[in-house]
């Protein structure tokens, strides 16, 4: 399903075809004289025509003293036999109803916006379905038809279309509207007079429109965009493997959606691009326009995903009006995300902002819809802020920046593509052996070169300016971002080897051994005796199993950023459950946390645990390690190693020798990288400078900070035994920095060193610590 | 305006009112742009002090004593750590104590440390005076309030406290924790000067 993305819908797309494709546009001037007929067409005639038909048919009629089109009749419906009227108003090259404001340049774009939009009508117009199919073969014949056959509908289709005309969720179609950087306005008056309801209601409508989804256009420019949406792309001559469902189609014979739609498609149309379900007619057509739907960005196979046709959003019609302004390119399409992936969670902006619940229905199952659809409903306007920040480009220079970097990884001889080939062979002959490096060592050069690849990504002038670009993300965001980008690359194909790497070096650590044997101690423990207060929840046991089916699926992904993002789902449940039975108000802190999470591990795959929560301490961009995902994932770390390390008759000051020397090895490690990768350019002009520095003894802070930063560098993969002279250098770094806390936030490194001092180091070294901070905090004036 | 952010550790006794002091301090503060936090054990606020916004990024720490050795992981790296004790409860303030040494051996070496007795709407049931609190904290130079969560006394002065002692940013080094760009290290510049 390789589809490329042409800016406005000109490029040739390899799948559909070599047979040019008409716009529905061109398709419908083509038979222009079918709905708009001249002589002897009056009103009679075409309301004698249209009474009975589906709701929506239509015809134009032409004023008999200047044959220009005069009357928009549209039919009401079958059941109320009423045809409705509009005046056209056309005043020289100028096309609108008399009732709307909005006007257009020819009859044809008049009729094809409101057959999206029904603006000022009661029902949107509908346009026979076999008129997708028509193309430049066959488009001579278009000029032969006639009003009758325009408006022969199979009974089928009314069906169809009654179901499609429902309102449904606009939610949808907001997000499906900014996924390409549309502009939608949503009309503030409808919401004040009409709240939000109409976000719960009608959820199951959203299947069924889909069809309209595929055929939203503009009506006023970019046609030729328009051109290449739609159901022309389901033809028979372009879909052989289709050909006897689609052919049905394509003569408009479409056959009924069955009552179970607004559910059978979503197995269904998530698979196959081109060969339609029998199930499902409709699906097809929406799918194959997906296809084809021109992106402002270049897309790659698999960029469209099932969830792409899986929430396709309605159109909204009645009783709402919604209006698009196109930008650019517009031909909105569905976004990957959905209702169910709100454009909050497509932004990514640092997993370390929180999640919303009802992004995690997906994963599970496809029951939640309705309830994450109502708890949508208070949300609106959060929401409608979320959208407008999607908006403007935000979704898609993300998109692009992940495309490229695939490209450029796949472009032979490329240095980025090079290095990432090197990065993967080497890593992938790595493994761990009794002797040699541990899984952690491993990971730490992993992500060493995670950010050396970074290094090498950022060096490309293009990659530059897609960044300099990108004008409304932090920058703390653009780094995830560019971070992800290198995660599909190059993590990805070693992900699997790592957990396997890890898997053994933990076996040899025994740490799998002592958290197996630790459970059975602490599995039969409530809440309360793993330490929180009486009245905390835990999970029930719905919830556990889907926690459970959580941590599967963190395991799936490759992504360290993606994974915290699951933890954070999971902690967020573990919070719901903890508030659940008490009275509102309570405030539950770490004091209950902790054990309630220590409370669901034990419930859960601890190995497994064990090797995402390695993966994600080492791999984890470090500069996120202080926000939310960090606080939880240090949560998860220090709940396991509790388990791990659990000896219900070890008094706990013994305990902490051994858990402090181990989470300030970590912890050194980790600062280290936080405090390469924020230096990534300049490490090697740093560690020069560092042994410079070593005896001028700046009190520049920055010069602290990169003095250890050097120096840690040297010794990332040293034996341990060389910690102690560590520690004593870092006790001289401190009388150095005697202001060192000037940048906290940048180089968090230069504040964990203590911390590497193990219990052996001499008392006296320890007096001359708190000796040189007394004297630090006399220095500021206390 | 520079924005900095601040990682500030709770530490104190399971009991004493350490989220609740927080969730004060972050409550009036409801931003609909900004996600809230999933919990209390980890909330963030911006502040303004000067010409600097300070985001206080506040982790909570468990105080149960089987939990205590795992606090390390949760200070390293803090500007800031606020222990607390319940002016109800001395041992809490015993507690305290010991963490004051276990930062001056283990925690960041700059680190600010601001001593909140909480619960100070208590004062019937106090067994901690005020002054034995105040000299201690004089002794070690470390901030000292007595605040009451529940009437919300003194929750802001802490922060305000901290924003005061956080050391400065040199002004021309670009050094807040937002001034890197991606392969453009603010520092690069400086560094020649040394």
């Amino acid at each position: 399903m390789a589809v490329h993305s042409p800016v406005n819908g000109t490029t040739a797309i390899p799948w559909r075809g070599i047979k040019r494709r008409l716009s529905l546009l061109e398709q419908l001037k083509g038979c222009q004289e079918a709905w708009c007929p001249g002589e002897p067409w009056d009103r009679e005639g075409a309301h004698a025509a249209l009474c009975g038909t589906p709701a929506g048919s239509f015809l134009v009629v032409r004023d008999s003293a200047t044959s220009q089109p005069g009357l928009l009749c549209v039919s009401a419906g079958a059941q109320n036999e009423d045809v409705l009227d509009f005046n056209i108003k056309c005043t020289g090259t100028v096309f609108q109803l008399s009732d709307s404001r909005l006007s257009f340049s020819d009859l044809a774009q008049l009729v094809l916006f409101y057959s999206l939009t029904r603006d000022v009508l009661a029902v949107c117009l509908s346009i026979p379905r076999w008129i997708y199919s028509v193309t430049e073969m066959n488009k001579d014949r278009l000029s032969e038809l006639e009003p009758k056959t325009w408006l022969l509908t199979p009974p089928e289709q009314q069906t169809d279309e009654m179901t499609q005309t429902e309102p449904s969720s606009v939610m949808c179609s907001i997000q499906l509207t900014s996924s390409n950087g549309a502009l939608c306005i949503i009309n503030p008056l409808y919401l004040r007079e009409h709240g939000d309801e109409w976000l719960t209601s009608r959820t199951t409508a959203m299947q069924p429109s889909k069809y309209k989804q595929g055929r939203r256009l503009s009506t006023t420019r970019t046609w030729a965009g328009a051109g290449l949406q739609n159901k022309r792309a389901m033809s028979l001559e372009q879909e052989p493997f289709a050909a006897s469902t689609e052919s049905t189609e394509s003569s408009g014979l479409v056959r009924a959606r069955s009552a179970d739609l607004p559910s059978t498609p979503q197995i269904a149309a998530g698979v196959v691009l081109r060969r339609p379900s029998r199930d499902t007619p409709s699906s097809p057509p929406y799918r194959a326009s997906t296809g084809s739907l021109p992106l402002s960005a270049p897309s790659t196979p698999g960029s469209l995903t099932p969830e792409t046709q899986r929430h396709s959003s309605p159109l909204p019609q009645s009783p709402h009006r919604v209006s698009w302004i196109e930008d650019g390119v517009w031909l909105p399409l569905p976004r990957p995300s959905s209702s169910l992936h709100p454009p909050s969670m497509e932004l990514d902006s640092l997993s370390i902002s929180s999640i919303e619940e009802e992004q995690e229905s997906p994963l599970l199952s496809p029951a939640p819809h309705h309830a994450s659809a109502h708890r949508l409903a208070d949300k609106v306007i959060h929401r409608f802020s979320a959208v407008g920040q999607a908006l403007g480009g935000l979704v898609c220079p993300k998109k692009r920046l992940i495309n490229r970097v695939q490209e450029l990884s796949e472009k032979k001889g490329s240095a980025f593509a090079e290095a990432v080939k090197g990065f993967v062979e080497t890593t992938l002959r790595r493994g761990i052996e009794p002797g040699g490096a541990t899984g952690s060592e491993l990971l730490q050069d992993v992500r060493a070169s995670l950010t050396s690849l970074r290094d090498t990504l950022l060096d490309y002038p293009e990659i530059q300016a897609l960044l300099d670009s990108i004008t409304d993300l932090s920058d703390a965001e653009i780094d995830c971002l560019v971070e992800r980008s290198i995660h599909k690359v190059a993590l990805k194909p070693v992900s699997a080897h790592l957990y396997t790497c890890i898997h053994t070096s933990q076996t040899n650590a025994g740490t799998f051994e002592r958290l197996q044997n630790n459970l059975k101690v602490l599995e039969k423990n409530k809440v309360e005796d793993l330490g929180g207060s009486a009245g905390v929840g835990v999970p029930d046991s719905v919830t556990v199993e889907r926690i459970q089916q959580w941590w599967t699926s963190m395991h799936e992904e490759f992504s360290p950023n993606k994974k915290v993002k699951i933890l954070l789902k999971v902690c967020k449940r573990i919070y719901n459950s903890m508030s659940a039975n008490s009275s509102s108000g309570t405030v539950f802190g770490a004091d209950d946390f902790l054990p309630c999470l220590t409370w669901m591990l034990l419930r859960s795959d601890l190995v497994t645990l064990q090797i995402d929560t390695d993966y994600m301490m080492e791999l984890l961009d470090p500069t996120q390690l202080q926000g939310e995902g960090g606080y939880y994932l240090t949560t998860l770390y220090a709940s396991l190693y509790y388990i791990s390390s659990f000896r219900p008759r070890l008094a706990a000051r013994q305990l902490s020798v051994e858990a402090q020397h181990s989470l300030n090895q970590w912890h050194r490690r980790r600062t280290l990288h936080c405090d390469q990768s924020r230096r990534s350019k300049n490490r090697r002009t740093i560690r020069r400078q560092a042994c410079r520095d070593k005896g001028a003894q700046s009190s520049e802070t920055e010069a602290g900070g990169k003095q250890e930063g050097g120096k840690e560098s040297d010794s990332v993969n040293a034996d341990e035994s060389r910690q102690q002279t560590e520690a004593l250098q870092t006790l001289r770094e401190e009388t150095v920095t005697d202001k060192g806390a000037g940048d906290q936030s940048q180089t968090p490194a230069s504040h964990g060193q203590p911390e590497t001092q193990e219990e052996e180091v001499t008392s006296k070294q320890e007096d001359r610590q708190s000796f040189s901070i007394a004297e630090e905090e006399d220095h500021r004036g206390l | 305006m520079a924005l900095r952010e601040l990682k500030v550790c709770l530490l104190g006794d399971t009991g004493v009112g350490k989220s609740s002091i927080v969730w004060r301090f972050v409550e009036d503060s409801f931003d609909p742009n900004i996600n809230p936090t999933i919990g209390a054990s980890f909330m963030t606020k911006t502040v303004q002090y000067q010409n600097e916004l300070h985001k206080f990024l506040i982790w909570d720490t468990a105080g149960q004593e089987r939990f205590r050795a795992l606090a390390p992981m949760y200070y390293r790296g803090s500007a800031a750590a606020i222990i607390v004790y319940d002016i109800t409860k001395e041992e809490s303030f015993q507690t305290l104590k010991n963490w004051v040494k276990e930062l001056r051996q283990h925690g960041p070496p700059n680190i600010v440390v601001a001593i909140a007795g909480n619960k100070c709407d208590l004062s019937d049931a106090r067994e901690v005076p005020e002054k034995d609190a105040k000299d201690y904290a004089d002794s070690i130079h470390a901030i000292f309030v007595e605040t009451s969560a529940k009437n919300a006394i003194n929750i802001n002065e802490v922060f305000i406290e901290i924003s005061k002692r956080i050391p400065v940013v040199e002004a021309a080094g670009g050094t807040s924790g937002k001034a890197f760009k991606l392969g453009r290290q603010a520092s690069e510049s400086r560094r020649t000067c040394c």
